[in-house]
This record gives structure tokens, sequence and C-alpha cells, in this order.
């Protein structure tokens, strides 16, 4: 099951203090960045689970 | 991190060596008040951000020391006035080396390479090469055209013809680069090329036993070595002799879903080069693996278990140190 997004939590790209590092450090290509906002590719996602532990924000997980 | 001093009776200070850091984690599951904190391990090691991997709470810490006696990479230094707790006659003493025998070292760098911190430097001084080749060459230079054939043909590059004045060539050779290999001989259209065999003249081809020594020197520099066994295993003379700072042993989780080449968290983080993706899954050289337990903390599916039976730290004297170090007994839940 893909991860979900709390896009609450995450805000926009520029105000991260990752600097959309969860963008950076998914290799499958399933978090992008469109209009200056994360956006999930849900059948790229590989359920890898490293951009729950990168986000500083705490806005990724696994539960809705 | 930040350095921590504090003056009082005594005056103590905590600092961080980032170059030295692995991002094992041990100083952050010892710390009896939770003062120290893991980064984010996996854009760390990929180098996506720049931060140290642990951080400190200095209105937590109480300075114990704590923390520093128990990395094993020395990571973190703590002073007593100003002396280093490592050399201490009171504070526990890291036990695990890594060493080359000058004596039995045959400089051939196989550690060199093979290090994966870069900790080996091997140095040799080889013997001349004329001394080691059975014969010379000659160039008559009265017969010689100056044609090129044999600049052109010499594997060794040990001739060269000066055709600057062109009304009067030079050719000559290099009896340091040639390997008296006869090419140019052969090649030589004019038969302007002498050679001088040694087991023709001799009749015995003989070179002294001290003309081929090979000397130099291998070195580990401490400051960088995590110990990891990588010289040992490639040694191919078994000069290179590791003791690791624990026994035991790394496996996984029964039910492991490993992510493989979607993640390889393990294998970035990894300071010994341990681990690799392998059809897809993690895959662990214990030979090389310190049990450090970085990959454990890295691994998001928390799927690697590290087991430690054995540490090699020495002169545990204080009953609540041995108390907390024995939490490091088992490690990989986060």
């Amino acid at each position: 099951m893909p991860v979900v997004i709390d896009m609450e939590k995450c805000g926009k790209i520029k105000d991260c203090s990752g600097e959309g590092l969860c963008i950076k450090v998914c290799e499958q290509g399933a978090l992008i960045e469109e209009d200056g906002e994360l956006v999930l590719v849900p059948e790229k996602c590989d359920d890898c689970d490293i951009c729950i532990q990168s986000c500083p924000n705490q806005a990724i997980s696994k539960k809705s | 991190m930040d350095t921590l001093v504090r003056d009082g009776d005594q005056k103590r200070s905590l600092s961080f060596r980032k170059d030295k850091c692995v991002g094992c984690g041990i100083c952050t599951d010892i710390c009896p008040t939770e003062a120290l904190k893991l980064g984010p391990l996996v854009p760390i090691a990929r180098g996506l951000v720049d931060m140290d991997y642990v951080n400190s709470d200095k209105d937590n810490c109480a300075l114990c020391g704590l923390c520093a006696a128990s990395c094993p990479f020395d990571a973190l230094e703590f002073t007593i006035n100003d002396v280093n707790i490592k050399d201490h006659e009171a504070y526990p003493q890291w036990k695990h080396t890594a060493s080359i025998d000058d004596e039995t070292c045959i400089y051939c760098k196989a550690c060199e390479t093979a290090c994966p911190r870069d900790a080996i430097t091997v140095t040799r001084d080889l013997p001349i090469r004329s001394k080691l080749v059975s014969g010379e060459i000659e160039i008559d230079e009265e017969t010689c055209i100056h044609c090129g054939i044999c600049e052109e043909l010499c594997p060794a590059e040990a001739i060269t013809l000066n055709k600057e004045d062109i009304t009067a060539p030079e050719i000559s050779i290099d009896k340091d680069k040639c390997v008296y290999c006869l090419v140019c001989k052969r090649a030589c259209p004019v038969t302007a090329i002498k050679a001088a065999c040694r087991t023709c003249s001799y009749g015995v081809y003989e070179i002294d036993p001290a003309d081929a020594e090979i000397s130099g020197n291998a070195f580990i520099v401490d400051d960088q070595c995590i110990n990891c066994g990588w010289c040992q295993e490639i040694c191919p003379v078994d000069a290179a002799e590791v003791s690791k700072p624990f026994e035991g042993e790394i496996t996984y989780i029964d039910d492991f879903e490993c992510k493989g080449d979607s993640c390889h968290a393990c294998m970035d983080i990894c300071p010994c080069n341990a681990i690799s993706i392998v059809d897809g899954k993690s895959v662990i050289e214990p030979k090389f693996c310190v049990l450090c337990g970085a990959c454990a903390k890295a691994c998001p599916q928390n799927g690697i278990v590290i087991k430690r039976e054995k540490i090699n730290l020495e002169n545990v004297r204080s009953k609540s140190w041995k108390k907390q170090m024995d939490k490091l007994a088992e490690a990989g839940s986060k």
C-alpha cells in the first residue's frame, strides 16, 4: 500500500526544511514536485518507506 | 554536534568528531538521559543534507562520558580537566586493533585498494628494471638509417628518435625502460641493432637477489581505521591482522520484506562496505561487518537485527555503566 501524505503538515516545498528531501530520497520517482507542491505517484511507490523516515515534517505515513 | 562543556569541581567536555562518526547510534542507545539523537541517517549518508549524524541536547546531557567511552570509532571525545578519558586508567578501554606486519607484507597494495575508509597507505621501492632484464641492446649509429621503425614498435617506449635536425638525426635507448624483448632487433631493416644477451655471454641467467629486492612500508592510519577486516581478508600473505570491537552476529528478521534496489539504505550507510544488493535483496558479508548497527538504524523496514555477544571493551569499573552497556547486546529496533 503506497504511503499517504498529510498535505497540511507537508506544505509548500519551498517551506520544507528538508527542501523536498522525500523527493530526493525516493529513487522510484513516486514523489514528484508539481507547482511547488509534493505529489505522490501511487503506482510507482514500492513501500520502501525511506521517505517516511526522512521527512522533517512527519507528513508522510502509512495510515490515512 | 556542538561541544558541550561544564565547569564545576571538574571541567568536563564532550566534543564530536564528524569525520569519525559512522551513524551507528550506539551513543544514542546508551545515553542514560536521552540527550543524544540521531539525524536523518539515509539523507546524510547519501550526501543529500549536510548534517551531523548525532545531535545533542545540552540541557539533558549530564556529561557523564558514557557515550564517548562506548563509541568504538572515537567519534565522541570526552575530557575531564583536559584529560581524555581514553587515557585515564579509571575509564574503559577498547581492545580492538588493526595492524600490518612489515616483515610479512609484500607491498602488493591490495589492502590499500580494498580499505573502505582509505586508512591504509602502502609505499614501495621497486628494483631498477635494467638490473632485472636478461640483456641489453645497442644501436650502431653508422648503420642506422633513422627510419624510426624500432621507435614505433618498442612496447616499452625505450627508443627515442630525434629528427629535429633532419641532417643529423639521433637515436637513443633508455636502458631503464628497455626490457630486452628484441622486437627492435627483429624489425630493423638494416640490422643496426646489436643485442648482448647475458645468458649467452655468461652461460647462466642469474640476477643478484639483492637487485630484485622490494622494500616498502604499509601504514594504517588509526584515526581512519574502523577495524572492518577488509585488509585482513584480502591480504594474500596474511600480513594484516584485525580484531573487531564486537563479536556476535547480524541477521534479518524472519518475515523481512527487503525493498532492495528501491531502498538500499543499509548499503549506503554501512561504513565497512559490507553490504550489497544482490538480486534485489540486501546481502551482508559478516566478515567485513563490525556489528555497529548503523544499517539496522537506517533500514526503514526495521529488518536487520544485530546480536552482540561480546564487547571488546575492558576496564568497565562502574556497575551502572556496565548495566547500561549490556543494552548494546541487541540492537535493531529504533
